[in-house]
């Protein structure tokens, strides 16, 4: 009787494919249209393609059309990824503000589109209806800019608390947004209404741009030799110029970092570090947190100076700076925190004065993928990021409007992963919203 | 709402990066209202630089005096000042304590925990004594009489004789 029941069913296994490897078994022959739709393999995505995905606060519509979509049922914030479609041509950089999102475009017509918070004109002027500008823009938006010629590319896109800066090719940088402590670039005009500012600012200097860098009211600019300029609010040194005022005029930044090639900047708050060609890492601007490593209870620096990383971290490849921690990653993939916050390192410890290591298992390194290690670090205000060599992204901190993506709005002690279903290449994240920049998994 | 007691106040600022975020502004309104607080009066400002030496004037020592004074003349704030039984207490317990980095940690649900940026940009102000309650809204709102509030307004805001204009964001007397 079993032996009979048991040759029925090998027979009807034959017949049919493997689900999991999509082979079929050899011997049987199946013609194309008896295939299964529910055994049929999937259709492979083009290599090139790009998917974003978004989540966090959607209220200030920072999330492009979901907060649209998702009207009828109140929906607050987005607590695990969604995709969003916003062109069907390639996303070159992106960028998220406080409340806003900005995307760079490569396209002939539009090569600019934002979305969100708007109430300092951060993505450009939109006035459907004369002489009321819109201070809250829920679907994503093509900016206009008044670019010189028509096939000029806009490289990269950074976003701060109430500005935005736009990297393009041939013109140099343009600064939409808030210009209160000069972080467009240009003369602080008193009581000025950023709602229904209608200019970019054009911001050139002597040698060519090749990165741009927003804090939260201060702007950052790393130029092709390596050397930093630097403009905006200074009241916590921010600025790196050597004093605490506000430079509406961006200037070159000394310090520790003369004569060194900075290859990267980073900032989310008013805490800045820099990374040179060699690994080292420079800091300036806030440290109450200890974010410095300075000696004694010295909580502003002015000028940039090179922090006292320990000689058994090794040469630094990516870094980070929250506004009360920082998070370096050195070149064997191992992360290393500091400072104070949600460090990554359990809710015990909310406090490190000196570098400490988020042991590697945490991001997925064991007997069965002992090559796995992260490729980059990410920081926004209150939360970090990090992606690893297989495209997979971990989130930890805080978590008030789902920011890290996790499915709840809990804060995170632990680098925990997103279920994000491709491979994250880039994220971007804001103060209360994250987007991630995926391709398909191969 | 009648309460027996006399009314307190407060004054409450919104500070420059919540004005710019309505999100923001509209979620602490909420705050204020479900709280049980009358708004007495409401003004939208560009704190000037002197107005602000003058109100910050004790902490002219701490570091943090300079970007305290240009981050509050940075852009349009809000000046409300609120009347409830112990204000002062209450306004100060929803907003939480002043450092935000620590205050997300011991009180996520006060204000300055959900919508504070930095330590600086720490959302909102709040008087700490009666004193400074004079003190302060007579820099912030100088046009506002507390005697005579005290002499016509009081008794009936402590009835509950008010009307709530929701745009304009005020408790006004009834007429009739």
């Amino acid at each position: 009787m079993s032996s009979k029941l048991s040759s029925k069913l090998l027979k009807l296994l034959k017949k049919t494919s493997c689900a999991l490897c999509s082979k079929r078994y050899v011997g049987v022959n199946v013609k194309p249209e008896n295939v299964d739709p529910f055994m049929a393999p999937y259709s492979e995505s083009p290599k090139d393609q790009q998917r974003l995905y978004v989540w966090g606060m959607a209220e200030h519509g920072a999330l492009g059309d979901l907060k649209i979509r998702s009207r009828e049922r109140q929906i607050q914030f987005i607590y695990r990824p969604v995709r969003l479609r916003i062109t069907p041509f390639q996303i070159k950089d992106l960028a998220c503000g406080y409340g806003f999102t900005v995307y760079a475009v490569d396209s002939n017509q539009y090569k600019l589109f934002g979305c969100g918070l708007n109430t300092d004109s951060q993505i450009g002027f939109h006035d459907p209806r004369k002489g009321y500008p819109l201070g809250l823009i829920l679907a994503t938006v093509p900016i206009q800019l008044p670019l010189k010629e028509s096939n000029t590319k806009i490289k990269a896109v950074a976003a701060g608390r109430a500005h935005t800066l736009v990297l393009t090719n041939t013109d140099g940088v343009y600064a939409l947004g808030s210009n209160c402590y000069g972080q467009c670039g240009r003369k602080i005009i008193e009581n000025e209404d950023f709602s229904k500012l209608r200019n970019a600012n054009n911001i050139t200097l002597d040698d060519d741009i090749s990165k741009i860098i927003c804090g939260q009211d201060h702007s950052l600019f790393i130029t092709k030799t390596g050397k930093v300029y630097s403009c905006g609010w200074g009241a916590d040194g921010q600025t790196g110029l050597g004093h605490y005022n506000n430079e509406s005029q961006p200037t070159i930044v000394g310090g520790d970092i003369k004569g060194e090639k900075i290859v990267k900047v980073v900032s989310s708050a008013d805490c800045v570090l820099a990374l040179n060609d060699q690994g080292e890492v420079f800091g300036w601007g806030n440290s109450e947190y200890g974010q410095l490593l300075l000696d004694g209870d010295k909580y502003q620096v002015n000028t940039p100076r090179k922090l006292p990383l320990n000689k058994g971290i090794g040469k630094i490849a990516d870094i980070g700076a929250t506004g009360s921690a920082c998070i370096a990653l050195n070149d064997e993939g191992v992360v290393f925190v500091w400072g104070f916050g949600i460090l990554g390192k359990g809710p015990e410890m909310n406090q490190s004065r000196e570098p400490t290591p988020i042991p590697p298992i945490l991001f997925g390194r064991n007997q069965y993928n002992p090559e796995t290690q992260v490729k980059s670090v990410y920081s926004s205000v209150f939360h970090m990021a990090a992606i690893t060599s297989e495209g997979n992204l971990y989130t930890w901190g805080k978590n008030k409007w789902g920011q890290l993506g996790l499915g709840h709005t809990k804060d995170q002690y632990f680098p925990l992963q997103v279920s994000v279903g491709a491979a994250v290449k880039r994220v971007s994240c804001g103060v209360d919203h994250m987007v991630a920049l995926c391709t398909p998994y191969q | 709402m009648t309460s027996i007691k006399p009314l307190q106040l407060t004054l409450a600022i919104m500070k420059p990066h919540v004005v710019s975020s309505p999100f923001s502004l509209l979620d602490i309104r909420r705050t204020i209202l479900v709280n049980g607080f009358y708004v007495v009066r409401s003004k939208r400002q560009t704190i000037k630089l002197e107005q602000a030496e003058q109100f910050y004037g004790e902490h002219k020592t701490k570091f943090f005096y300079n970007r305290l004074i240009t981050f509050m003349t940075s852009g349009p704030s809000e000046a409300y000042i609120l009347a409830r039984e112990d204000a002062i207490t209450v306004w100060r317990q929803l907003m939480g304590p002043t450092k935000v980095f620590k205050c997300q940690l011991s009180n996520p649900d006060s204000i300055r925990a959900k919508h504070g940026l930095t330590d600086t940009r720490n959302a909102t102000h709040g008087s700490d004594s009666d004193e400074s309650v004079r003190k302060e809204v007579s820099i912030m709102v100088p046009e506002f009489c507390f005697d005579h509030w005290k002499l016509t307004e009081e008794p009936m805001f402590r009835n509950g004789r008010v009307q709530f204009d929701e745009n304009l964001f005020i408790h006004s007397v009834h007429e009739s």
